[in-house]
Protein backbone atom coordinates (compact mmCIF):
# COMPACT_ATOMS: atom_id res chain seq x y z
CA UNK A 1 0.00 0.00 0.00
CA UNK A 2 3.10 2.04 0.66
CA UNK A 3 3.41 2.05 -3.30
CA UNK A 4 0.08 3.72 -4.05
CA UNK A 5 1.15 6.51 -1.49
CA UNK A 6 4.25 7.09 -3.19
CA UNK A 7 2.34 7.67 -6.36
CA UNK A 8 -0.17 9.51 -5.00
CA UNK A 9 2.80 12.07 -3.50
CA UNK A 10 4.65 11.62 -6.98
CA UNK A 11 2.02 13.11 -8.90
CA UNK A 12 0.81 15.22 -6.22
CA UNK A 13 4.33 16.89 -6.89
CA UNK A 14 3.80 17.11 -10.39
CA UNK A 15 0.53 18.86 -9.26
CA UNK A 16 2.22 21.31 -7.49
CA UNK A 17 4.68 21.97 -10.19
CA UNK A 18 1.99 23.58 -12.02
CA UNK A 19 2.00 26.08 -9.55
CA UNK A 20 5.17 26.94 -10.26
CA UNK A 21 4.04 28.47 -13.47
CA UNK A 22 2.66 31.95 -11.31
CA UNK A 23 6.07 32.37 -10.20
CA UNK A 24 7.62 34.18 -13.61
CA UNK A 25 4.70 37.14 -12.72
CA UNK A 26 6.43 37.85 -9.67
CA UNK A 27 9.10 39.20 -11.77
CA UNK A 28 7.54 39.92 -15.21
CA UNK A 29 5.05 42.17 -15.25
CA UNK A 30 3.95 41.40 -18.76
CA UNK A 31 5.05 38.00 -19.69
CA UNK A 32 5.41 37.69 -23.63
CA UNK A 33 3.35 35.43 -25.36
CA UNK A 34 6.23 34.32 -27.24
CA UNK A 35 7.96 32.96 -24.19
CA UNK A 36 4.75 31.33 -23.24
CA UNK A 37 4.57 29.81 -26.70
CA UNK A 38 8.33 28.35 -26.22
CA UNK A 39 7.45 27.08 -23.25
CA UNK A 40 4.59 24.49 -24.81
CA UNK A 41 6.64 24.05 -28.29
CA UNK A 42 9.30 22.27 -25.07
CA UNK A 43 6.22 20.54 -23.33
CA UNK A 44 4.86 19.46 -26.07
CA UNK A 45 8.25 18.07 -27.11
CA UNK A 46 9.12 15.97 -24.03
CA UNK A 47 5.35 14.37 -24.41
CA UNK A 48 6.17 13.85 -27.63
CA UNK A 49 8.61 11.56 -26.58
CA UNK A 50 7.75 10.75 -23.38
CA UNK A 51 4.31 8.93 -25.33
CA UNK A 52 7.53 6.99 -28.02
CA UNK A 53 7.97 5.93 -24.86
CA UNK A 54 5.00 4.53 -23.43
CA UNK A 55 4.42 2.89 -27.00
CA UNK A 56 7.52 1.03 -27.52
CA UNK A 57 6.54 -0.22 -23.83
CA UNK A 58 3.25 -0.78 -24.47
CA UNK A 59 4.41 -2.81 -28.00
CA UNK A 60 6.62 -4.89 -26.05
CA UNK A 61 3.09 -6.68 -24.45
CA UNK A 62 0.64 -5.87 -27.32
CA UNK A 63 1.12 -4.19 -30.16
CA UNK A 64 -2.99 -3.75 -31.62
CA UNK A 65 -3.68 -3.33 -27.89
CA UNK A 66 -1.66 -0.58 -27.84
CA UNK A 67 -2.89 1.24 -30.94
CA UNK A 68 -6.57 0.55 -29.43
CA UNK A 69 -5.82 2.28 -25.88
CA UNK A 70 -4.31 4.80 -27.93
CA UNK A 71 -8.03 5.44 -30.22
CA UNK A 72 -10.10 5.01 -26.67
CA UNK A 73 -6.78 8.06 -25.10
CA UNK A 74 -8.63 10.36 -27.96
CA UNK A 75 -11.61 9.82 -27.61
CA UNK A 76 -11.96 10.67 -24.32
CA UNK A 77 -10.08 13.51 -24.83
CA UNK A 78 -12.46 14.11 -27.08
CA UNK A 79 -15.65 13.54 -25.24
CA UNK A 80 -14.00 16.34 -22.58
CA UNK A 81 -13.95 18.64 -25.01
CA UNK A 82 -17.22 18.57 -26.27
CA UNK A 83 -18.65 18.18 -22.40
CA UNK A 84 -16.60 21.52 -22.08
CA UNK A 85 -18.38 23.34 -25.30
CA UNK A 86 -21.82 22.51 -24.10
CA UNK A 87 -21.55 24.85 -21.05
CA UNK A 88 -19.19 27.78 -22.92
CA UNK A 89 -22.45 29.44 -22.97
CA UNK A 90 -23.28 29.94 -19.62
CA UNK A 91 -22.93 33.77 -18.14
CA UNK A 92 -20.83 33.77 -15.19
CA UNK A 93 -19.03 34.56 -12.76
CA UNK A 94 -15.04 34.24 -12.03
CA UNK A 95 -12.54 36.02 -9.40
CA UNK A 96 -13.43 39.49 -10.00
CA UNK A 97 -14.86 39.57 -13.20
CA UNK A 98 -17.82 38.74 -15.18
CA UNK A 99 -18.75 38.77 -18.73
CA UNK A 100 -15.93 37.84 -21.48
CA UNK A 101 -13.53 38.09 -18.96
CA UNK A 102 -14.80 35.35 -16.30
CA UNK A 103 -15.49 32.67 -19.52
CA UNK A 104 -12.22 33.12 -20.62
CA UNK A 105 -10.65 32.36 -17.72
CA UNK A 106 -13.33 30.04 -16.47
CA UNK A 107 -12.29 28.23 -19.70
CA UNK A 108 -8.87 27.63 -19.47
CA UNK A 109 -9.31 26.61 -15.71
CA UNK A 110 -11.71 23.93 -16.93
CA UNK A 111 -9.78 22.85 -19.87
CA UNK A 112 -6.82 22.46 -17.81
CA UNK A 113 -8.21 20.94 -15.33
CA UNK A 114 -10.11 18.34 -17.25
CA UNK A 115 -6.95 17.39 -19.08
CA UNK A 116 -5.01 16.63 -16.00
CA UNK A 117 -7.60 13.73 -15.61
CA UNK A 118 -5.82 11.91 -18.68
CA UNK A 119 -2.04 13.15 -17.61
CA UNK A 120 -3.61 11.41 -14.09
CA UNK A 121 -4.30 8.53 -16.01
CA UNK A 122 -0.90 8.81 -17.57
CA UNK A 123 1.39 8.50 -14.34
CA UNK A 124 -0.57 6.29 -12.70
CA UNK A 125 -0.40 3.68 -15.58
CA UNK A 126 3.43 4.69 -16.31
CA UNK A 127 4.04 3.54 -12.85
CA UNK A 128 2.52 0.48 -13.71
CA UNK A 129 5.23 -0.16 -16.42
CA UNK A 130 7.87 0.40 -14.41
CA UNK A 131 9.03 2.59 -11.83
CA UNK A 132 12.21 4.11 -14.14
CA UNK A 133 9.34 5.28 -17.27
CA UNK A 134 7.24 6.28 -13.97
CA UNK A 135 9.94 8.49 -12.54
CA UNK A 136 10.84 9.81 -15.74
CA UNK A 137 7.21 10.60 -17.07
CA UNK A 138 6.37 12.04 -13.32
CA UNK A 139 9.27 14.72 -14.29
CA UNK A 140 7.99 15.14 -18.00
CA UNK A 141 4.30 15.62 -16.73
CA UNK A 142 6.12 18.12 -14.02
CA UNK A 143 8.21 20.21 -16.64
CA UNK A 144 5.51 20.24 -18.52
CA UNK A 145 2.80 21.84 -16.25
CA UNK A 146 5.16 24.35 -15.63
CA UNK A 147 4.50 26.34 -18.63
CA UNK A 148 1.01 25.36 -18.60
CA UNK A 149 1.13 27.20 -14.83
CA UNK A 150 1.86 29.91 -17.03
CA UNK A 151 -0.53 29.15 -19.70
CA UNK A 152 -3.27 29.69 -16.55
CA UNK A 153 -1.54 32.75 -14.94
CA UNK A 154 -1.39 34.28 -18.37
CA UNK A 155 -5.03 34.07 -18.75
CA UNK A 156 -5.96 35.16 -15.31
CA UNK A 157 -3.19 37.90 -14.56
CA UNK A 158 -4.40 40.23 -16.65
CA UNK A 159 -7.99 40.16 -15.48
CA UNK A 160 -6.87 40.88 -11.59
CA UNK A 161 -6.28 38.03 -10.17
CA UNK A 162 -3.21 38.02 -7.54
CA UNK A 163 0.06 36.25 -7.93
CA UNK A 164 -0.91 33.52 -5.51
CA UNK A 165 -4.10 33.15 -6.46
CA UNK A 166 -2.86 32.32 -9.76
CA UNK A 167 -0.59 29.55 -8.66
CA UNK A 168 -3.37 28.12 -6.41
CA UNK A 169 -5.75 28.12 -9.43
CA UNK A 170 -2.74 26.31 -11.40
CA UNK A 171 -2.58 23.46 -8.65
CA UNK A 172 -6.22 23.36 -8.78
CA UNK A 173 -5.85 22.19 -12.48
CA UNK A 174 -3.66 19.38 -11.34
CA UNK A 175 -5.36 18.47 -8.39
CA UNK A 176 -6.78 15.33 -10.66
CA UNK A 177 -3.53 13.74 -11.23
CA UNK A 178 -3.00 12.76 -7.72
CA UNK A 179 -7.25 11.76 -7.70
CA UNK A 180 -6.45 9.13 -10.63
CA UNK A 181 -3.62 8.21 -10.45
CA UNK A 182 -4.47 5.96 -7.89
CA UNK A 183 -7.24 4.39 -9.66
CA UNK A 184 -4.94 3.89 -12.77
CA UNK A 185 -1.89 2.58 -11.14
CA UNK A 186 -4.14 -0.23 -9.22
CA UNK A 187 -6.18 -0.94 -12.21
CA UNK A 188 -2.36 -1.59 -13.63
CA UNK A 189 -1.40 -3.53 -10.88
CA UNK A 190 -4.51 -6.01 -10.85
CA UNK A 191 -5.07 -6.24 -14.57
CA UNK A 192 -1.50 -6.59 -16.36
CA UNK A 193 -2.98 -7.65 -19.60
CA UNK A 194 -4.39 -4.71 -19.69
CA UNK A 195 -1.52 -2.48 -19.47
CA UNK A 196 -0.87 -1.79 -23.38
CA UNK A 197 -4.19 -0.69 -23.17
CA UNK A 198 -3.69 1.60 -20.82
CA UNK A 199 -0.10 2.26 -21.97
CA UNK A 200 -1.54 3.06 -25.15
CA UNK A 201 -4.29 5.32 -23.67
CA UNK A 202 -1.65 7.23 -21.92
CA UNK A 203 0.00 8.02 -25.16
CA UNK A 204 -3.22 8.40 -26.93
CA UNK A 205 -4.17 11.23 -24.99
CA UNK A 206 -0.63 12.64 -24.21
CA UNK A 207 -0.21 12.68 -28.34
CA UNK A 208 -3.77 14.22 -29.11
CA UNK A 209 -3.11 16.74 -26.60
CA UNK A 210 -0.04 18.30 -28.24
CA UNK A 211 -1.66 17.84 -31.78
CA UNK A 212 -4.62 19.79 -30.98
CA UNK A 213 -3.50 22.30 -27.93
CA UNK A 214 0.41 22.52 -27.53
CA UNK A 215 1.61 22.98 -31.28
CA UNK A 216 -1.25 25.08 -32.03
CA UNK A 217 -0.89 27.60 -29.45
CA UNK A 218 3.22 27.27 -29.95
CA UNK A 219 2.55 28.86 -33.92
CA UNK A 220 -0.11 31.30 -32.96
CA UNK A 221 2.27 33.01 -31.07
CA UNK A 222 6.04 31.66 -31.48
CA UNK A 223 8.22 31.78 -34.72
CA UNK A 224 7.90 28.51 -36.48
CA UNK A 225 11.39 27.66 -36.63
CA UNK A 226 12.19 27.94 -33.06
CA UNK A 227 9.30 26.24 -32.31
CA UNK A 228 9.90 23.58 -34.31
CA UNK A 229 13.66 23.56 -33.20
CA UNK A 230 12.21 23.45 -29.29
CA UNK A 231 9.89 20.68 -29.84
CA UNK A 232 12.31 18.31 -32.21
CA UNK A 233 15.28 18.67 -29.77
CA UNK A 234 12.78 18.16 -26.33
CA UNK A 235 11.61 15.18 -28.03
CA UNK A 236 14.84 13.80 -29.52
CA UNK A 237 16.07 14.77 -25.47
CA UNK A 238 12.98 13.13 -24.10
CA UNK A 239 13.61 9.31 -26.20
CA UNK A 240 17.35 9.79 -25.29
CA UNK A 241 16.85 10.48 -21.61
CA UNK A 242 14.67 7.50 -21.50
CA UNK A 243 16.74 5.15 -23.50
CA UNK A 244 20.08 6.04 -21.25
CA UNK A 245 17.95 5.55 -17.76
CA UNK B 1 11.50 5.31 -61.66
CA UNK B 2 14.73 3.97 -64.16
CA UNK B 3 17.08 2.99 -61.08
CA UNK B 4 14.19 0.59 -60.14
CA UNK B 5 13.35 -1.26 -63.42
CA UNK B 6 17.27 -2.24 -63.70
CA UNK B 7 18.13 -2.56 -60.08
CA UNK B 8 17.32 -6.10 -59.99
CA UNK B 9 19.39 -8.08 -62.77
CA UNK B 10 22.96 -5.91 -61.75
CA UNK B 11 23.08 -7.96 -58.51
CA UNK B 12 25.98 -10.09 -58.53
CA UNK B 13 25.38 -13.14 -57.84
CA UNK B 14 28.43 -14.89 -55.00
CA UNK B 15 31.69 -15.39 -57.15
CA UNK B 16 34.11 -13.34 -55.21
CA UNK B 17 34.15 -15.95 -51.50
CA UNK B 18 36.97 -17.04 -50.84
CA UNK B 19 37.02 -19.71 -48.26
CA UNK B 20 38.18 -18.94 -44.56
CA UNK B 21 38.35 -15.28 -45.45
CA UNK B 22 35.45 -14.20 -43.59
CA UNK B 23 35.13 -10.51 -44.96
CA UNK B 24 35.17 -11.48 -48.49
CA UNK B 25 31.50 -12.20 -47.90
CA UNK B 26 30.68 -8.75 -46.96
CA UNK B 27 30.38 -7.32 -50.37
CA UNK B 28 28.03 -10.00 -51.54
CA UNK B 29 25.86 -9.95 -48.78
CA UNK B 30 25.95 -6.28 -48.50
CA UNK B 31 25.18 -6.30 -52.63
CA UNK B 32 21.58 -7.94 -52.54
CA UNK B 33 20.60 -5.85 -49.89
CA UNK B 34 21.47 -2.68 -52.13
CA UNK B 35 19.31 -3.71 -54.81
CA UNK B 36 16.39 -3.90 -52.81
CA UNK B 37 17.06 -0.65 -51.40
CA UNK B 38 16.90 0.59 -55.05
CA UNK B 39 14.08 -1.39 -55.73
CA UNK B 40 11.74 -0.23 -53.12
CA UNK B 41 13.13 3.76 -52.97
CA UNK B 42 12.73 3.58 -56.64
CA UNK B 43 9.01 2.29 -55.92
CA UNK B 44 7.84 5.02 -52.98
CA UNK B 45 9.31 7.76 -55.73
CA UNK B 46 7.25 6.66 -58.05
CA UNK B 47 3.92 6.57 -56.15
CA UNK B 48 4.44 10.20 -56.00
CA UNK B 49 1.86 10.18 -59.59
CA UNK B 50 -0.58 9.24 -57.56
CA UNK B 51 -1.11 12.84 -55.68
CA UNK B 52 -1.38 14.13 -59.26
CA UNK B 53 -4.99 12.28 -59.59
CA UNK B 54 -6.93 15.39 -58.05
CA UNK B 55 -5.45 17.19 -61.03
CA UNK B 56 -6.03 14.39 -63.76
CA UNK B 57 -10.01 14.61 -62.70
CA UNK B 58 -9.53 18.29 -63.31
CA UNK B 59 -10.52 19.60 -60.14
CA UNK B 60 -8.11 21.69 -57.54
CA UNK B 61 -8.60 19.48 -54.27
CA UNK B 62 -10.63 21.82 -51.13
CA UNK B 63 -8.61 23.51 -48.86
CA UNK B 64 -9.56 21.41 -46.03
CA UNK B 65 -7.95 18.01 -48.16
CA UNK B 66 -4.48 19.83 -48.50
CA UNK B 67 -4.76 20.82 -44.67
CA UNK B 68 -5.65 16.47 -44.26
CA UNK B 69 -2.82 16.01 -46.89
CA UNK B 70 -0.33 17.46 -44.92
CA UNK B 71 -1.40 15.91 -41.81
CA UNK B 72 -0.69 12.61 -42.86
CA UNK B 73 2.39 13.17 -44.80
CA UNK B 74 3.51 14.75 -41.52
CA UNK B 75 2.33 11.83 -39.14
CA UNK B 76 3.66 9.68 -40.92
CA UNK B 77 6.65 11.16 -40.76
CA UNK B 78 6.57 11.47 -37.13
CA UNK B 79 5.82 7.63 -36.91
CA UNK B 80 8.89 7.16 -39.03
CA UNK B 81 10.86 9.55 -36.36
CA UNK B 82 9.38 7.16 -33.56
CA UNK B 83 10.57 4.19 -35.38
CA UNK B 84 13.85 5.07 -36.32
CA UNK B 85 14.46 6.58 -32.44
CA UNK B 86 13.20 3.72 -31.03
CA UNK B 87 15.44 1.04 -33.22
CA UNK B 88 18.15 2.68 -34.53
CA UNK B 89 19.65 5.50 -31.55
CA UNK B 90 20.39 2.37 -29.00
CA UNK B 91 23.82 1.90 -29.76
CA UNK B 92 25.21 5.46 -29.20
CA UNK B 93 23.29 7.73 -27.34
CA UNK B 94 25.20 11.03 -27.73
CA UNK B 95 25.77 9.82 -31.34
CA UNK B 96 22.33 10.05 -31.95
CA UNK B 97 21.94 13.53 -30.30
CA UNK B 98 24.45 14.99 -31.78
CA UNK B 99 22.91 13.70 -34.64
CA UNK B 100 19.24 14.82 -34.62
CA UNK B 101 21.04 18.58 -33.41
CA UNK B 102 22.81 17.87 -37.18
CA UNK B 103 19.62 17.04 -38.75
CA UNK B 104 17.67 20.23 -37.21
CA UNK B 105 20.76 22.45 -38.49
CA UNK B 106 20.87 20.71 -41.89
CA UNK B 107 17.10 21.74 -42.62
CA UNK B 108 17.73 25.14 -40.91
CA UNK B 109 20.60 26.27 -43.34
CA UNK B 110 19.13 24.98 -46.55
CA UNK B 111 15.85 27.08 -45.76
CA UNK B 112 17.99 29.90 -44.94
CA UNK B 113 20.47 29.23 -48.16
CA UNK B 114 17.65 28.60 -50.58
CA UNK B 115 15.60 31.62 -48.77
CA UNK B 116 12.44 28.90 -48.30
CA UNK B 117 12.19 29.54 -44.71
CA UNK B 118 9.51 31.61 -44.67
CA UNK B 119 7.78 29.24 -47.54
CA UNK B 120 4.27 27.53 -46.76
CA UNK B 121 4.32 24.30 -48.96
CA UNK B 122 0.89 24.23 -48.78
CA UNK B 123 -0.26 27.56 -48.82
CA UNK B 124 -1.56 28.10 -52.12
CA UNK B 125 -1.98 31.76 -52.40
CA UNK B 126 1.42 31.84 -53.26
CA UNK B 127 1.87 36.09 -55.20
CA UNK B 128 5.99 35.41 -55.55
CA UNK B 129 6.73 34.06 -59.33
CA UNK B 130 9.54 32.05 -57.71
CA UNK B 131 7.28 30.21 -55.64
CA UNK B 132 6.41 27.66 -58.01
CA UNK B 133 10.24 26.60 -57.83
CA UNK B 134 10.48 27.25 -53.83
CA UNK B 135 7.70 24.51 -53.76
CA UNK B 136 9.96 22.23 -56.24
CA UNK B 137 12.86 23.08 -54.12
CA UNK B 138 11.69 22.39 -50.74
CA UNK B 139 9.98 18.90 -51.72
CA UNK B 140 13.50 17.90 -53.33
CA UNK B 141 15.28 19.11 -49.85
CA UNK B 142 12.66 17.16 -48.09
CA UNK B 143 12.77 13.97 -50.31
CA UNK B 144 17.26 14.08 -49.32
CA UNK B 145 16.27 13.26 -45.92
CA UNK B 146 13.58 11.06 -46.41
CA UNK B 147 16.14 8.83 -48.24
CA UNK B 148 18.30 8.94 -45.39
CA UNK B 149 15.23 7.19 -43.26
CA UNK B 150 14.72 4.64 -46.19
CA UNK B 151 18.87 3.76 -45.77
CA UNK B 152 18.86 3.89 -42.14
CA UNK B 153 16.00 1.48 -41.82
CA UNK B 154 17.18 -0.99 -44.75
CA UNK B 155 20.25 -1.07 -42.80
CA UNK B 156 18.68 -2.25 -39.05
CA UNK B 157 16.58 -5.33 -40.97
CA UNK B 158 15.19 -5.59 -44.44
CA UNK B 159 11.64 -6.20 -43.35
CA UNK B 160 12.15 -2.15 -41.23
CA UNK B 161 13.71 -1.05 -44.61
CA UNK B 162 10.90 -2.37 -46.82
CA UNK B 163 8.30 -0.56 -44.26
CA UNK B 164 9.58 2.47 -44.31
CA UNK B 165 9.77 1.82 -47.92
CA UNK B 166 6.21 1.65 -47.87
CA UNK B 167 5.23 4.54 -45.55
CA UNK B 168 7.25 7.16 -47.72
CA UNK B 169 5.27 5.77 -50.73
CA UNK B 170 2.06 6.91 -48.94
CA UNK B 171 3.49 9.52 -47.59
CA UNK B 172 4.44 10.77 -51.01
CA UNK B 173 1.02 10.65 -52.53
CA UNK B 174 -0.10 13.76 -49.91
CA UNK B 175 3.35 15.29 -50.52
CA UNK B 176 2.42 15.34 -54.67
CA UNK B 177 -0.96 16.45 -54.22
CA UNK B 178 0.32 19.62 -52.40
CA UNK B 179 2.94 19.97 -55.21
CA UNK B 180 0.83 19.54 -58.02
CA UNK B 181 -1.67 21.84 -57.58
CA UNK B 182 0.80 24.28 -56.60
CA UNK B 183 2.55 23.76 -59.83
CA UNK B 184 -1.10 24.24 -61.80
CA UNK B 185 -1.83 27.66 -60.22
CA UNK B 186 2.08 28.07 -62.03
CA UNK B 187 0.46 27.46 -65.28
CA UNK B 188 2.26 23.61 -65.79
CA UNK B 189 0.33 20.85 -67.22
CA UNK B 190 -0.31 17.61 -66.32
CA UNK B 191 2.48 15.52 -67.68
CA UNK B 192 5.12 18.31 -66.21
CA UNK B 193 3.70 18.46 -63.00
CA UNK B 194 3.82 14.43 -62.57
CA UNK B 195 6.94 14.17 -63.64
CA UNK B 196 8.49 16.72 -61.56
CA UNK B 197 6.26 15.25 -58.41
CA UNK B 198 8.22 12.18 -59.11
CA UNK B 199 11.36 13.75 -59.97
CA UNK B 200 11.79 15.37 -56.95
CA UNK B 201 11.96 12.43 -55.04
CA UNK B 202 15.05 10.80 -57.20
CA UNK B 203 17.17 12.05 -54.03
CA UNK B 204 15.26 10.22 -52.24
CA UNK B 205 16.42 6.92 -54.18
CA UNK B 206 20.27 8.47 -54.11
CA UNK B 207 20.29 9.37 -50.50
CA UNK B 208 18.93 5.64 -49.50
CA UNK B 209 21.59 3.69 -51.61
CA UNK B 210 24.14 6.15 -50.34
CA UNK B 211 23.24 6.18 -46.71
CA UNK B 212 22.72 2.39 -47.20
CA UNK B 213 26.09 2.05 -48.13
CA UNK B 214 27.84 4.13 -46.24
CA UNK B 215 26.35 1.52 -43.17
CA UNK B 216 26.88 -0.97 -44.76
CA UNK B 217 30.46 -0.04 -44.58
CA UNK B 218 30.68 1.60 -41.18
CA UNK B 219 28.06 0.63 -38.95
CA UNK B 220 29.06 2.13 -36.26
CA UNK B 221 28.24 5.30 -37.50
CA UNK B 222 23.73 4.30 -37.76
CA UNK B 223 23.26 6.21 -34.92
CA UNK B 224 24.68 8.97 -35.84
CA UNK B 225 22.96 8.78 -39.48
CA UNK B 226 19.92 7.32 -37.64
CA UNK B 227 19.88 10.80 -35.77
CA UNK B 228 19.90 12.73 -38.37
CA UNK B 229 17.23 11.73 -39.86
CA UNK B 230 15.38 12.08 -36.61
CA UNK B 231 16.35 15.89 -36.15
CA UNK B 232 15.48 16.83 -40.10
CA UNK B 233 12.57 14.50 -40.19
CA UNK B 234 10.94 16.46 -37.39
CA UNK B 235 12.06 19.48 -37.69
CA UNK B 236 10.69 19.67 -42.03
CA UNK B 237 6.84 18.22 -40.22
CA UNK B 238 7.00 21.02 -37.39
CA UNK B 239 8.19 23.88 -39.34
CA UNK B 240 6.66 23.21 -42.73
CA UNK B 241 3.78 20.13 -42.60
CA UNK B 242 1.69 20.91 -39.73
CA UNK B 243 2.08 25.09 -38.84
CA UNK B 244 -0.31 25.39 -42.21
CA UNK B 245 -2.54 22.63 -42.26
CA UNK B 246 -4.15 23.69 -38.69
CA UNK B 247 -5.00 27.03 -40.56
CA UNK B 248 -6.89 24.56 -43.92
CA UNK B 249 -8.12 22.49 -41.69
CA UNK B 250 -9.82 22.17 -38.12
CA UNK B 251 -7.42 21.26 -34.82
CA UNK B 252 -9.24 18.27 -34.13
CA UNK B 253 -9.21 16.57 -37.67
CA UNK B 254 -5.60 17.67 -37.94
CA UNK B 255 -4.73 15.83 -34.94
CA UNK B 256 -6.43 13.07 -35.37
CA UNK B 257 -5.58 12.55 -39.34
CA UNK B 258 -2.12 13.10 -37.68
CA UNK B 259 -2.69 10.56 -34.95
CA UNK B 260 -3.73 8.11 -36.87
CA UNK B 261 -0.81 8.40 -39.44
CA UNK B 262 1.32 7.87 -36.68
CA UNK B 263 -0.53 4.50 -35.76
CA UNK B 264 -0.56 3.34 -39.50
CA UNK B 265 3.31 3.38 -39.16
CA UNK B 266 3.53 1.66 -35.92
CA UNK B 267 1.35 -0.89 -37.46
CA UNK B 268 3.62 -1.31 -40.48
CA UNK B 269 6.43 -1.74 -38.34
CA UNK B 270 4.58 -4.58 -36.66
CA UNK B 271 3.58 -6.38 -40.22
CA UNK B 272 7.50 -6.24 -41.01
CA UNK B 273 8.38 -8.30 -37.96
Amino acid sequence: MSEVLLVFLYALSTAVATGLGAIPFLFVRELSERFAAYSAAVAGGLMLGASFGLVAEGIGYGRGETLAGALVGVFFILATQRFLGDRDGQDLVFEAATGEGAKKMLLIVIVMTAHSFAEGVAVGVSFGGGVTLGAVITIAIAIHNVPEGVAISAVLRPQGVSVPRCAAWSVFSSLPQPLMAVPAFLFVETFRAALPYGLGFAAGAMIFMVLVELLPEAYEHGDRAQVATLATASAVAMVLFQQWL
Amino acid sequence: MRESTSAPPQVPRPTLRVPGAAWHIEPVTTLEPLAAVLLFSGLAALTAVLGTVPQALGKAPPRTWIGWANALAGGLMLGVAYTLLTEGLSTGLIAGGVGALLGIGFVRGSHALAGTGELDVDELEFSGPGSGYQAVLVDALHAADEGVAIGVAMAVSLPLGIAMATTLAVHNIPEAMVLSTVLARKGLGLPRAALVSVAVNVNQVLLAVVSFGLLSLFPAVLPLIAGFAVGALMYRTLVELLPESYHQAGETSIAMVTLLAMGVVVLLSGVAR
